[in-house]
């Protein structure tokens, strides 16, 4: 039970891999009887994270060992994602009987006291129908969700400097010019938020319990969380957790960078597609099949604008390079899902 | 299959189902039980973007048999029977966009050698009239929490 309680929980620095299993160990806790929780911590160091469903393979594993950046699988949604010290990860963790019953209410629901954060400490963000926290049409915090035993988690991030960079690097991207463009992208739709971390933390608290009617406490690991980091710390370094579960692959390259903003590769028989996509609608596209004829550049400039499928039936007319072409966009138009 | 439409919403009133978990039932000619989501859960979920269902194992109603993403929310599908599965749908987990497509046909999630089949189903809203009803009080509900639009 609560007892009208919000515990508070701020572990400043942490390693990577307890950045992670912090929340997770929080969650069961809250799940066996903890009061909701709102924690706060910061990586002190880079690596990578990969949401729960994702495989393995999206991440360039061979850089990232290289490059000394851990991995980790999460338990909630999302792709794989560059984290470092410039971030301060928050969590609210709330018993399932408290949490809104239906997902995509309880995403918004939750991340809505993040947003008057915010604003508090003079950010002007608000949250996309989407989904996504921007200021603007520019993403500042990264966040995911799920339902863990019988809690539910929201996490997120203030981002006071994000490496685009790196950010791009970890991905196991088809080609460097995919690669480019992906950072290209979060360049324009992704940005930080400098602010005081502390001055943010205050203010999370302070919204998170207004919104919830609780009394924000500080407070500390419990007996049963403690315990139960401890497995998770084993259990999240295990190579058949990282892996995940098998998973087929679909047939393209995708990344997301927000909400409605995807980059796409697609290949077959010595064609290929790269097609960026925002709100719908083409931003940029790369064609490549023999059958152009030298068409190329004057092609990819006509279907800017244009939806997938337009763009589809708009390369059917070229003949059979276009066919070709327009069968890899009906393949991306499928495996465009938010 | 007989498909309604209920306050917006395709509903095949001739399976049964667990209307709070959003789930449905068919049983089949060779005795297994297959399941699905029904299009109200669906639509309050938000696009799905990925299923995962945990193949071979035994599953006790009320408890997870794999697992839905959507809007970044990983979260438990919930069995409405028990039982061992015995066949995962592979099409919905490469392309979940399918359950949306077609909830009632090829969208189904799992199959199910259910262990206590009669007792089980008895828990389950299986009567049309019951059905439509169900659907419609959810609507409103929803409608009413703000959860889907009027």
């Amino acid at each position: 039970m609560s007892n009208g309680a919000l515990r508070v929980i701020d572990f400043g620095p942490v390693s990577p891999l307890q950045s992670q299993t912090l929340w997770h160990a929080i969650a069961h806790g809250v799940s066996a009887g903890s009061p909701p929780t709102l924690a706060f911590m910061q990586p002190d160091a880079p690596y990578v994270s990969i949401g729960f469903h994702r495989r393995l393979d999206e991440i360039d594993g061979t850089y990232c060992r290289a490059a000394g950046l851990p991995i980790y699988r999460r338990m909630v949604g999302g792709g794989p994602v560059y984290l470092d010290d410039g971030q301060i990860f928050f969590q609210i963790i709330l018993p399932l009987a408290m949490a809104p019953p239906v997902r995509s209410q309880a995403v918004r629901t939750l991340l809505a006291p993040a947003v008057d954060a915010f604003q508090a400490v003079g950010i002007d963000a608000s949250i996309e129908p989407a989904g996504d926290v921007v200021v603007g049409d520019k993403k500042i915090c990264g966040h995911g969700a799920g339902q863990i035993e019988n809690a539910v988690v929201v996490v997120g991030n203030l981002i006071t400097r994000f490496d685009h960079t790196a950010a791009a690097r970890i991905v196991a991207a088809p080609d460097e010019e995919s690669r480019a463009e992906f950072e290209a992208l979060m360049r324009r739709y992704v940005t930080p938020t400098p602010a005081a971390a502390t001055a943010f933390a205050a203010a999370a608290t302070m919204a998170y319990a207004t919104r919830l009617g609780l009394q924000p406490v500080d407070g500390q690991l419990s007996a049963l969380e403690t315990e139960k980091l401890a497995e998770i710390d084993e259990d999240f370094v295990d190579d058949d957790w990282v892996r995940g579960s098998e998973r087929a692959p679909t047939g393209v390259w995708q990344v997301k960078v927000k909400a409605g903003v995807f980059l796409i590769t697609a290949r077959a028989g010595g064609s290929s597609v790269r097609v960026s996509i925002g709100a719908g609608r083409i931003l940029r596209v790369s064609l490549s099949d023999r059958g152009l004829n030298g068409a190329t550049k004057g092609t990819e400039k006509s279907l800017i604008g244009m939806s997938v499928s337009e763009a589809s039936a708009t390369l059917t007319r070229f003949g059979f390079g276009g066919d070709r072409l327009a069968g890899l966009l009906q393949t991306i138009e499928q495996a465009v899902r938010a | 299959m007989t498909v309604e439409m209920v306050s917006g919403f395709a509903v095949a009133t001739d399976l049964a189902y667990d209307l709070d978990g959003h789930m449905w039932i068919l049983v089949l000619d060779s005795g297994h039980v297959r399941i699905g989501m029904d299009a109200l859960g669906l639509e309050t979920s938000g696009t799905l973007s990925q299923l995962s269902f945990r193949s071979g194992i035994e599953v006790v109603r009320g408890e997870s048999f794999g697992s839905l993403e959507a809007e970044k929310f990983v979260g438990p599908l919930i069995s409405p029977l028990s039982g061992r599965i015995v066949a995962i749908n592979e099409a919905a987990m490469a392309d979940p966009g399918l359950v949306e497509r077609d909830p009632y046909g090829e969208g189904w999630l799992i199959e199910v050698e259910p262990s206590n089949l009669v007792t089980e189903t008895a828990q389950l809203v299986g009567d049309r009239e019951l059905i439509v009803d169900g659907f419609r009080e959810k609507v409103r509900q929803y409608k009413l929490e703000g959860v889907i639009a009027e």
